[in-house]
């Protein structure tokens, strides 16, 4: 029981932020669905229809939706699918921090050698998430409510119960997995191995819809079982054998993993692979490159920098081939071929590839920047500031230093998903304006810097702070962007989300305007941080 | 001409050795409810090696972090070779060699990276210098960091603050971790530093330590310097052991008195 209350206030904070994003979600999608769709049997069929299309664009991430004439059917869709990917995401950073992060750090050693088996205690880690992620996907629920009853409607509770009770399930199997993962490879690569594997899993689920080949594997993917589920719309059920498959994964993954914990030892992967004698050696590394301003950053991270270009490239290439997909059908429809050449001015490709590859980039370009500043406030908070503080460099230079870098390497993946796009639609023989995805491609650099500047600003205030509130910035940010228009915000609002400043530079050119709020913030926000940490104690 | 050249030369020395290496002024950090570091006057001559001791959280980490500009004081100053601690930082720093009482972290980055990485941005290190401290305290530079050890993690540091022959060396409790042979290596490094020219200022709880290599003893008791000795005037004057005089400044009242916050 200890050991359970241990885990449940290890993961206090995790379950504090995903309950509030949680909650919000499913509460603003249900008031949004009352605001937009109306109370009028003609008015909600129209907001169906127009939900429809949308949906037709976001196949690649949501589930296909049912009844989005009904706030049950357009939450469900909207935001329990969603959510999916956001307890996935909860579960890999959990389980890899319950499986490794806490060993690295010798809690597990200290807990161990109070005399608790490591069964036990993998076991109360389980157990402790399952209750902090039940509570979680409870907290959508009663968004769900609150928002229901905010706009003056009614829902059964029962089927609201049923898809939390399914959500959390999806997010425990995640966090088995990724306990079950981190246990055969090394701690460093833990995070990003378990993550390739959500990421697949996933994906096999997704682009079943779209690759007919891939759904005879849809079987392995816990999302799959997920959206068998779909209590909310009218006529889908709760499925409980999906459920329970779901649980079943969980538990399976949850006891190979303690039998592989008891196996392996402490600190030290399960499967280790020979290494290398390598001779000792008593100098220092000969590379120039070390020697080189911004150089040296962007040499020393050369690894991620690779793995986020050809990450984004590769997925650029999918989307490429997702819009091809889903167009061509639609286009062999005359009336609604006229209806897309009319509204997409001739450049139908560029408009949909603009719409969905720049702003799944845009998302994935904060993700980037946010783990910049993440490396800054761990330089900061671990000592390696103070070190390289003591060599004779100004605090200003490492600001600079830093911004040029994220620059850099922004630019690096930027350029390499934009012309793995290029060519990926050339190959494809889709006319898409290489000007235009050259200047989008560019403008994710600025974007990302925006973020990069906010961080920057907090991580030389509060480092610890930094990375939950730019997080939280970003996502605020990102609701600005999806659901000022809806609400019909203010401009001045809507103008204040990054997401905005970045427009639609495929279909309409860039915004100038935009570029240069957003090059405005940059200055701003570098030029404070630098003047925060020119007053702030280092390493205090 | 030689002559000339000898007589600048020797000018410079002179008026090096007035300067002192180290030199604080009221030097204070206050963190609140009484603790910090209190008017703290401090002079540590060109070649001199100064032993700063005092228990857990009387401020000796909080006297360093000043010297290095790490942290602001809240009153008074402190000064290397002349150089204002908080204006003239990078100055301050072309001529120190620096260890922190804690190795940060850098993950998988070779023992060599982390000497390439932190030498270029001192403009370049010796390598002959990098060569000889890491084969006499035989430390693998091909290894990783995480690879580590805590000892070789130390050594890693030593090797860090040695590598530009700094005029002045800042150490943080520099044999925390170290075995007896590295440490009596550790000892004969410093000692060729010094006869180099080199002055050094290190914190140390070890007081036999402290015994053996300084020249002069600073005790710090709650955040003040309640005492500053040379050693040798200590022994002449038949003083008692360096260990009594330490004791002798932490009755039992006073032994829980802290300078800085848990």
């Amino acid at each position: 029981m200890t050991a359970i209350r241990l885990s449940l206030r290890l993961g206090r904070w995790g379950l504090l932020g995903f309950s509030i994003l949680t909650f919000a979600a499913s509460l603003i999608q249900a008031i949004g669905f009352y605001q937009i769709a109306g109370h009028t049997a003609a008015s909600r069929a129209a907001f169906a229809q127009s939900m429809s299309q949308l949906a037709s664009q976001l196949t690649f991430i949501l589930p296909p939706p049912a009844g989005l004439d009904t706030v049950g059917g357009y939450v469900e869709w909207r935001s329990f699918g969603g959510l999916a990917i956001l307890f996935a995401v909860w579960g890999l950073v959990s389980g890899s921090g319950a499986a490794r992060g806490d060993e690295e750090r010798g809690l597990v050693e200290a807990v161990l050698a109070t005399g608790l088996t490591r069964s036990r205690w993998l076991a109360s880690r389980v157990i402790a998430y399952a209750l902090a992620v039940f509570v979680g996907a409870l907290a959508g629920g009663l968004g769900l409510i609150a928002g229901v009853a905010g706009g003056h409607g009614s829902i059964n509770p029962v089927p609201v119960v049923e898809i939390c009770v399914a959500l959390a399930a999806l997010g425990l199997s995640c966090y088995s997995l990724t306990v079950l993962i981190a246990q055969v490879v090394g701690a460093r690569v833990a995070t990003a191995a378990a993550g390739v594997v959500l990421l697949a899993l996933f994906l096999v689920n997704r682009l079943s819809q779209t690759f007919t080949w891939l759904a005879a594997w849809r079987w392995i993917s816990p999302f799959h079982y997920y959206e068998l589920n779909q209590p909310l719309a009218p006529g889908g059920a709760f499925d409980g054998r999906a459920t329970l498959t779901m649980l079943g994964i969980a538990m399976v993954g949850a006891a190979v993993a303690a039998a592989a914990f008891e196996w392996r030892d402490l600190g030290a992967p399960l499967v280790r692979w020979p290494s290398r004698q390598r001779p000792a050696g008593y100098e220092a590394s000969h590379s120039p490159l070390w020697r080189i301003p911004v150089v040296r950053g962007l040499y020393e991270r050369r690894a991620g920098l690779a793995t986020w270009a050809v990450a984004l490239a590769a997925l650029g290439v999918l989307f490429v081939y997702l819009t091809k997909t889903l167009l061509q059908p639609l286009l062999s429809i005359p009336t609604l071929s006229q209806f897309f050449g009319a509204n997409a001015g001739g450049q139908l490709f560029t408009t949909f590839l603009g719409y969905v590859w720049l702003t799944f980039a845009q998302l994935l370009f904060a993700a980037f920047a946010i783990t910049q500043v993440a490396r800054w406030s761990a330089e900061d908070s671990d000592g390696r500031l103070e070190l390289i503080l003591s060599t004779p460099r100004s605090r200003a230079s490492v600001v600079v230093e830093r911004a040029i870098a994220l620059a850099l390497g922004a630019a690096l993946v930027a350029a390499a998903s934009g012309v793995a796009v290029a060519v990926a639609a050339n190959y494809q023989a889709m006319e898409v304006s290489r000007e235009r995805l050259a200047e989008g491609t560019l403008l994710l650099v600025p974007f990302a810097l925006v973020f990069a500047a906010a961080g920057a600003v907090l991580a030389a205030w509060n480092p610890r702070a930094a990375v939950g509130l730019l997080g939280g910035l970003a996502f605020a940010s990102y609701l600005v962007d999806e659901l000022g228009p809806l609400f019909r915000w203010p401009a001045w609002i809507q103008d204040l989300s990054a997401f905005k400043l970045f427009g639609t530079p495929l279909s309409n050119g860039v915004d100038r305007g935009g570029l240069a709020i957003m090059v405005v913030i940059i200055l701003v926000g570098f030029g404070a941080s630098i003047l925060l940490i020119e007053r702030r104690d280092v390493g205090a | 001409m030689k002559f000339e050249v000898a007589q600048l030369h020797c000018a410079y020395m002179l008026r090096e050795m007035a300067v002192p290496a180290i030199r604080t002024s009221k030097l204070s950090k206050a963190y609140g409810a009484g603790r910090g570091l209190f008017d703290l006057d401090l002079e540590v001559t060109p070649r001199e090696v100064f032993g700063y001791l005092g228990p857990n959280g009387a401020g000796k980490t909080t006297t360093i972090r000043l010297l290095m500009g790490m942290i602001k004081p809240s009153s008074g100053g402190a000064y290397v070779f002349g150089l204002d601690c908080k204006r003239d930082y990078v100055e301050v720093k072309r001529r120190v060699g620096y260890l922190p009482g804690d190795m940060p972290q850098f993950g998988s980055l070779r023992g060599k990276d982390v000497v390439a990485y932190l030498g270029g941005m001192r403009g370049g290190a010796d390598p002959n210098v990098v060569h000889g401290i890491a084969e006499r305290f035989d430390l693998d530079l091909n290894r990783r960091f995480r690879e580590y050890s805590s000892g070789n993690k130390r050594k890693l540091g030593i090797l860090l603050a040695f590598m530009h022959k700094p005029d002045l060396l800042i150490l943080d409790e520099p044999t925390n971790g170290l075995d007896p042979l590295n440490q009596q290596e550790f000892y004969e490094l410093l000692r060729e530093a010094r006869e180099g020219g080199a002055s050094v200022f290190l914190s140390s709880h070890v007081l036999s330590e402290v015994e053996h290599i300084c020249d002069t003893v600073g005790i710090l008791r709650a955040g003040k310097l309640v005492r500053v000795a040379r050693l040798d005037d200590l022994r002449a004057a038949g003083e008692t052991s360096l260990e009594e005089i330490f004791l002798s400044y932490y009755s039992d009242t006073d032994h829980h008195q802290k300078a800085l916050p848990e």
